[in-house]
């Protein structure tokens, strides 16, 4: 969708449009999944999206918050966005019921090079809740499976508890198209998969480097390691791509908060390939 | 572009004429200092003022400002308009003049910012020569000129005015308000000695050769400690910037709790929560960061979107800072290496 197509956006690019929460899922203490409908009828059967772009999330009141849009571009008149209560408008949002109406101003940002990434293998490696907005591109190579093809996902959390969307990734276990591989620093007596940090997932999985495309998304501390993980399989840096995180009030690259080296976050990335991020002074 | 000639006894009568068509703002006196403040009489415009205490941006993109008024219950915005009369900014300098065009590239280009967008389209601009004082540095950067971002430009040639006309409203406005004549050749040359004795009159010239690239070969030079130790974080260089463009944006609740008002503030790079994130993460919380920051956003992010550096050299910093940092200073330890 670009910009221009939209009337409202080009209107007033601050103004949120007002969304229904049509369901919410506790996924963990900490983290639900909030399923939103825009109620303007145009706007929502104009809304497109790469995975990877995220939207303002606003509560009048409270403020505004960006999150990663979690569902696949492919589901059409419903986005999903999976937040972790961490301040004040999230926070508000946790409190908020199924068929209140918050607002939503996006999809901002660069998503990850989908387009791209077809007809090779796929390697994705969440650490938290970097999880969301891996969550979209996950969908979306599940949707068109055929375009791709190894594709390997790792997932690490603190422990059994923390982990997101377990219902769906236990399913998937059992599938051959999918080779999923889970983690946790902290097991308990529930937990049959993993246990330890991400990286050392990297000793169990095998990577044809020169067929791979690769995404990664957590916390900060994670990137590095994992990215010598995947450097030591003989990745190239313009194939693996990241997320990044930074605070923003604007989305639309004018606020100046989202700053990375010499780029805005929010207009740049937050998708970012290694190469570029390697250029960002104090990225990584 | 055409150009005009209109004798300095004149002055008044334009003033005036456009104050029957808007509100005319334009640099007064204050204390003892400059401010661009509303002229009510044509006398009180300080066309030879050095540089005024806050920019023009604060006509355009004002320090506080309200962006919508909203309703909580169903999370609707109730109003969103701007309001932006038709005004008149009177006495610009080339510097200021390039400033709005720096900000316009961040605020007209994608995602046009209704706000700004609407008082930048209802202000006309009047621009007039200067004298460089020595904290001028624009011409290292080539703001001292300005060939475009203005309807009117006064050049000042003593007893009369080399007019350069840019827009057909500037056209129009001088031709309803004021007599002028045609250019002739002595005042072309008179209009070029200016522009000479002008370029000559500045204390130095900056060297800036290479500078976005050293900008990254010294990102962990000690320079930029000792500048961190100096710096007070006061947010001074921002304020008084025509180029920084930086805002927060709060919601703010009406006693009822019903309704309220989503407003933007100016917001600095220099302040330690600037780029604080939810659980206690901060990407810039040494002061040396965020003072190097400042420099490698205007002098290299921005000129790696807009290829131009995001300074316009009017000095207001250096002389607001109380840290005496100036980006004279900046520049030269870049050039040369370590801080005076
Ligand atoms: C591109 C992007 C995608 C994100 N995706 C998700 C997601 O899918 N799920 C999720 O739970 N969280 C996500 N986050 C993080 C989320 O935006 C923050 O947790 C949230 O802004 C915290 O706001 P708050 O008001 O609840 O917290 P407070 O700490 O009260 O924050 C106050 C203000 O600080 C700013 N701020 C604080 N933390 C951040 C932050 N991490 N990023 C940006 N601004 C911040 C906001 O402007 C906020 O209004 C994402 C952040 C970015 C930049
Ligand atoms: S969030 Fe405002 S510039 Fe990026």
């Amino acid at each position: 969708m670009t910009a221009s197509k939209n009337q409202h956006l080009a209107a007033n690019p601050y103004r949120p449009w007002p969304t229904r929460i049509t369901s919410i899922v506790d996924l963990t203490e900490n983290e639900k999944l909030f399923e939103l409908r825009i109620i303007d009828d145009e706007v929502r059967d104009t809304f497109r999206f790469d995975s990877g772009q995220f939207v303002e999330m606003s509560i009048f009141g409270v403020g505004e918050a960006p999150i990663s849009i979690s569902s696949a571009p492919s589901k059409r008149g419903f986005i999903e966005l999976c937040v972790r209560k961490a301040g004040d408008v999230t926070g508000a949002l946790h409190s908020k019921r199924c068929g209140d109406i918050i607002g939503i101003r996006g999809p901002f940002g660069r998503g990850f090079p989908i387009q791209e990434m077809k007809g090779h293998d796929v390697l994705l490696v969440a650490g938290g809740l970097g999880i969301a907005p891996l969550k979209s591109l996950i969908n979306q190579i599940h949707d068109e499976r055929h375009e791709f093809g190894k594709v390997t996902i790792l997932y690490g959390a603190r422990n059994p508890s923390e982990v997101l969307f377990r219902y769906q990734f236990d399913m998937w276990k059992h599938r051959d198209d999918f080779e999923l591989i889970l983690t946790v620093d902290e097991a308990d007596d529930s937990w049959a998969d993993e246990v330890g940090v991400v990286t050392k997932l990297f000793d169990k999985i095998e990577i044809d480097s020169a067929r791979t495309y690769s995404a990664i998304c957590g916390p900060p501390v994670m990137y590095r390691f994992v990215i010598d993980e995947m450097r030591k399989k003989g990745m190239d840096v313009d194939r693996i791509f990241v997320s990044f995180e930074r605070r923003m009030k604007c989305g639309i690259g004018k606020c100046g908060h989202c700053g990375v080296g010499h780029q805005y976050t929010c207009i740049d990335g937050p998708v970012f390939s290694y190469w570029e991020a390697m250029n960002l002074q104090e990225a990584i | 572009m055409f150009f005009r000639v209109m004798d300095q006894s004149r002055l008044p009568d334009l003033v005036r004429g456009l104050a029957e068509e808007f509100e005319v703002v334009g640099p007064v006196a204050k204390d003892d200092r400059y401010v661009f403040g509303r002229i009510e009489d044509p006398a009180d415009l300080e066309l030879h003022y050095d540089t005024t205490l806050l920019p023009p941006k604060k006509l355009f993109f004002p320090p506080e400002e309200r962006m919508m008024r909203f309703r909580v219950a169903d999370n609707e915005v109730v109003d969103d308009e701007v309001y932006a009369g038709p005004r008149v900014l009177f006495g610009v300098h080339p510097c200021d003049i390039n400033g709005l065009l720096l900000m316009d590239n961040v605020f007209m280009g994608d995602f046009e910012d209704p706000y700004y967008k609407a008082r930048r389209e209802n202000t006309v601009i009047v621009g007039v020569s200067c004298t460089p004082t020595d904290t001028c540095f624009c011409n290292a950067w080539g703001t001292d000129e300005v060939h475009w971002g203005f309807d009117i430009f006064l050049t000042d040639l003593g007893d009369r005015y080399f007019v350069s006309v840019r827009s057909v409203l500037g056209a129009e406005l001088l031709d309803r308000h004021v007599e002028t004549r045609e250019i002739g050749d002595a005042d072309t040359e008179a209009f070029q000695s200016a522009s000479r004795k002008f370029k000559g009159s500045f204390t130095e010239e900056l060297d800036t050769s290479q500078l976005p690239l050293l900008l990254d070969a010294k990102f962990d030079s000690p320079m930029w400690d000792e500048l961190g130790d100096r710096c007070l974080s006061c947010g001074a260089c921002s304020t008084v910037c025509p180029t920084c463009y930086c805002f927060d944006v709060v919601d703010r609740l009406e006693p009822d709790q019903k309704t309220g008002m989503r407003e933007r503030r100016w917001d600095s790079c220099q302040f330690v929560e600037f780029a604080a994130v939810a659980h206690g993460e901060n990407f810039r919380v040494s002061r040396a960061s965020r003072v190097k920051y400042r420099y490698y956003h205007k002098q290299w992010g921005y000129l790696s979107k807009f290829e131009r550096v995001l300074c316009v050299g009017c000095g207001r910093c250096e002389r607001a800072c109380l840290a005496k940092i100036s980006p004279r200073e900046v520049v030269k330890a870049l050039e040369t290496g370590g801080v005076q």
